[in-house]
């Protein structure tokens, strides 16, 4: 049996966190967000906890009584956020140690249970060379399970072509996009960082890389292959080819965040290595994407 | 264009080698990365991946190359024709005299000669011989090799100049020895011109001679000579100055003696003139010093030293009944003690170093030198019933006893008859009969067969230099009282009873010398004073010399245009000189190692 993909403490963690919205949403559904739309559903839903920022009336006050906490009654006509988590799992995402595509998934879990917690509704799509749904959208805590197995079936594989990103991300409603990848497809990712911008998303762009491609620990003559493509390459690394790639690195790094800024987006760049609760609880909130 | 290695050309298959390394296959690990169009388009050699593929060309490649051919040409040593018309033999005549010191070419005449030579030495090619010979006081074969540049280029380095003048004729001569008739020889003569005067060369020399003139300038001013003359009153000094150039100069003229300074003047001379300065000499001074501050091209003549110390005396003692001649005669040599006594006051065994009788004998003769005028009748020395003579001539006139004794108007009235003497061999003569005799043994005696009044040679120049000379010769100075031409020889005199015997150098270097017999003593190459020490019973007995070079020919530095040569002697057809070659492998190899510096940058660049 596959481990899980995320352990119940680092579950219990997520749980305190929220996905932080710049602007009211429109959902189709309602969620613990406060909507542009007027009225309210009776619908019961779900519990939460009570995080600061929330909409205090909503507080059960006998759950309150009896448990001697906070608690939020989420009612189906609040209005959900719609999070859309687009994942590379293109061939290069399958290198590094920790794997990247491991980790991918791992953060895409993490930043999709937090919004399953909030009742939010979540959308998943992978892609490499071509975009892969994940399904109907999930919403509520319960579905977080099917989202994990979702995630891990998977394959890993291919080249990575922003452009065909633009499809599925152009039919999102507004609301909230992350996308998560290594950035270092032989096209531009521009394309769908504009696409999400056309589509009225907020949300973040994710650059995940492992330590090994930030720092090459090797030398000497190899012959380099390419993860996604196959093509191979003889080399020779000196402390000048090595110093070329890393220039070459860092300015692909700078356009991926430039063009997020300019787009309004999010970006932060993580490495693999990094304790993925440590990307959640600190890095993306330092960004904004979390509270 | 000329190959002097031309089997090192095997070594050009280092190329082919360098280009299998290229078609020779690689092993590379494969590695997997995320992006490979991140990674720089580049390889260090470019080697194909499969052994003889299509070889794809590169910097690297063309520069190893490069630098590998460049490495083979080196090492089969091309040269071009030189310049420079080179014999199979060619005798290099350096001229290693004192003027060579000058500096009116820099840094050195002797060093610019060196350097030319060093030129002609990198143009021989490998058969050819060359003979180097310095020319110096005595004049010497260096270095004598067939193609071995390295090994005449370290001869000539090792060459000095000396301090003394340059004996062309001596090199010639050792040079001449060195060829046979038909070779083909050429002498290349590199030297200022300034060298002593040609001896005749026999029928020619067998090999002509190139003068190549080295230096320009004759501006020197120069002390030429410096003497100390003592009077009954004083000591003083007299030092000849002379501008041997062309224009004005004036000199400063520091005076010292044992070091301390004693005066300072400051002399004008216009060019070509001279000039004699007289300085006071201390009572207690062992040694007087001249030097010119003139800064000009030749430094050797610009400093002049006497011994002002005067020598140890000899006690000489004049058995006469009164003979003022010979009394001044004697007293003219200022270390000798001269004690005059009347015959019947002389007591033998008194310790005289020399004994001059005149008109008288004792019986028992003493165990010295000794000088005996017109012995009497019936002593032991008597010669015959005395003659008439006329004119006075020389035995021998190349005898040195006789050295500058002008016999011209010299006559003897009379004389004892010595032909039947067994004294010694005849210094003067007459048709009639020997009239002056000496002898070595058993010590250096002379004897005068006619009385001094009985002749006008007491009236002549040619009296007291013949004294002067007989007492020289019967009592040697144990050092010389002139100054000594740097390089001359110097014969010393150890004292009776001595037991060691050094001299100390001008640079405070010391030499023993042995005590026996006459010493010689040839390190004399420095200018200055030297000092002898002879130890005796203990004590030890110290004396002076000067060596000075004192020598206008040297210190007229102006070098000629042309020196007239001894004619040569040799056929057209052996005068077959070629070319010399001119190796240009080292710039090739400093560009080899110019190209693998580039291949290195290169490389680290990551072309």
């Amino acid at each position: 049996m596959a481990p899980p993909l995320l352990e119940p403490e680092t579950l219990r963690r997520l749980e305190t966190l929220a996905l932080q919205v710049r602007r009211a949403v429109t959902g189709q559904l309602g969620g613990e967000r406060r909507s542009a739309r007027r009225g309210r559903s009776v619908e019961f839903a779900d519990f939460r906890n009570y995080t600061p920022g929330d909409d205090f009336r909503l507080i059960d006050w006998n759950a309150y009584a009896r448990l001697d906490r906070f608690m939020l009654r989420l009612f189906v006509a609040e209005e959900e956020l719609p999070l859309s988590i687009f994942v590379d799992l293109s061939g290069s995402m399958d290198w590094g140690t920790p794997n990247k595509a491991l980790v991918a998934r791992q953060l895409a879990g993490a930043i999709a249970y937090v919004a399953l917690n909030a009742l939010d509704r979540v959308r998943l799509t992978v892609f490499a060379d071509a975009p892969t749904s994940g399904g109907a959208p999930y919403r509520g805590r319960r579905a977080a399970a099917e989202l994990f197995a979702r995630l891990q079936s998977f394959p890993v594989g291919g080249v990575t072509d922003y452009t065909r990103l633009t499809w599925p991300i152009g039919r999102q409603r507004p609301g909230m996009s992350v996308l998560i990848s290594d950035g270092l497809g032989p096209l531009s990712i521009d394309p769908a960082i504009a696409a999400l911008q056309r589509a009225r998303q907020e949300g973040a762009v994710l650059q995940l890389l492992a330590p090994q491609e930030i720092s090459p620990d090797w030398s000497g003559d190899a012959r380099l292959k390419d993860a996604e493509s196959g093509v191979e390459r003889e080399f020779t690394a000196t402390p000048v080819t090595r110093a070329s790639y890393l220039k070459a690195l860092a300015e692909r790094g700078r356009e991926i965040e430039e063009a997020a800024h300019r787009r309004g987006l999010r970006f932060a760049r993580l490495s693999t290595d990094q304790p993925l609760e440590d990307m959640v609880s600190r890095t993306l909130r330092q960004v904004g994407l979390l509270a | 264009m000329t190959f002097l290695a031309p089997a090192a050309a095997i070594l050009g298959l280092t190329l082919p080698a360098i280009l299998a390394l290229y078609f020779l296959r690689i092993r590379r690990p494969t590695r997997i990365v995320p992006a490979l169009h991140l990674w720089p388009d580049q390889i260090r050699d470019r080697q194909a991946n499969v052994p003889w593929q299509r070889l794809r060309p590169g910097w690297l490649l063309l520069l190893q190359l490069l630098a590998a051919a460049a490495l083979v040409t080196a090492a089969i040593q091309p040269a071009l024709p030189a310049s420079a018309t080179l014999a199979r033999h060619s005798i290099v005549l350096l001229d290693a005299s004192a003027s060579m010191q000058a500096t009116d070419v820099s840094p050195s005449r002797f060093v610019e000669a060196k350097r030319q030579i060093g030129a002609i030495i990198d143009q021989l090619g490998p058969d050819d011989r060359m003979t180097l010979i310095a020319v110096a006081p005595t004049s010497r074969i260096v270095t004598s090799s067939i193609g071995n540049r390295d090994a005449l280029h370290h001869a000539l380095e090792a060459v000095t100049p000396s301090n003394g003048s340059a004996d062309l004729s001596g090199a010639l001569a050792l040079a001449s020895g060195l060829t046979r008739a038909g070779d083909d020889a050429r002498a290349y003569l590199f030297s200022d011109g300034i060298v002593d005067p040609l001896r005749a060369a026999g029928d020619g020399l067998p090999f002509p001679v190139e003068y190549h003139r080295i230096g320009v300038s004759g501006e020197n001013v120069g002390l030429t000579s410096l003497s100390v003359r003592t009077s009954a009153q004083s000591r003083a000094a007299t030092l000849h100055v002379q501008n041997f150039g062309q224009q004005l100069r004036t000199v400063a003229i520091e005076w010292r003696a044992d070091g301390r300074l004693l005066d300072a003047r400051s002399v004008s001379l216009k060019g070509g003139e001279a000039q004699d300065l007289t300085f006071p000499v201390p009572a207690d001074a062992t040694a007087v010093s001249a030097r010119t501050d003139s800064g000009d091209i030749f430094a050797l003549d610009n400093s002049a030293t006497a011994v002002a110390r005067t020598p140890r005396a000899f006690s000489v003692v004049l058995v006469t009944p009164g003979n003022v001649f010979l009394e001044q005669a004697l007293r003219l040599r200022t270390d000798l003690k001269v004690d005059v006594v009347a015959p019947s006051a002389y007591r033998p065994g008194s310790g005289y170093a020399l004994t001059v009788f005149d008109r008288y004998l004792p019986a028992t003769l003493p165990v010295s030198p000794m000088i005996v005028i017109d012995p009497p009748t019936g002593s032991a020395l008597a010669g015959g019933t005395a003659i008439g003579v006329g004119k006075v001539r020389a035995s021998d006139a190349g005898d040195p006893l006789l050295a500058n004794v002008d016999l011209q108007d010299v006559h003897v009235a009379r004389s004892q008859d010595l032909r039947n003497s067994s004294f010694g061999r005849t210094l003067l003569t007459s048709l009639q009969t020997p009239l002056v005799l000496v002898r070595e043994e058993p010590y250096r005696q002379a004897l005068f067969g006619f009385d001094l009044h009985e002749s006008d040679l007491p009236l002549r120049i040619a009296f007291p230099i013949l004294v002067q000379n007989l007492s020289e010769w019967m009592l040697p100075s144990s050092v010389p009282s002139h100054s000594v031409q740097p390089d001359e020889p110097v014969t010393i005199v150890p004292e009776a009873g001595a037991t060691s015997l050094s001299v100390t150098r001008p640079d405070g270097s010391r030499r023993s010398l042995p005590t026996g017999s006459l010493a010689t003593f040839g390190d004399t190459d420095q200018t200055g004073v030297y000092t002898v020490d002879q130890v005796i019973s203990g004590k030890t007995d110290r004396s002076w010399f000067a060596v000075n070079l004192f020598a206008t020919s040297i210190s007229q530095l102006k070098p000629p245009d042309r020196l007239t040569l001894p004619p040569t002697r040799i056929s057209g057809a052996v005068h077959a000189a070629h070319h010399g070659e001119l190796e240009i492998w080292p710039w090739i190899a400093l560009a080899a190692l110019g190209l693998i510096a580039a291949e290195w940058l290169a490389f680290h660049r990551g072309l």
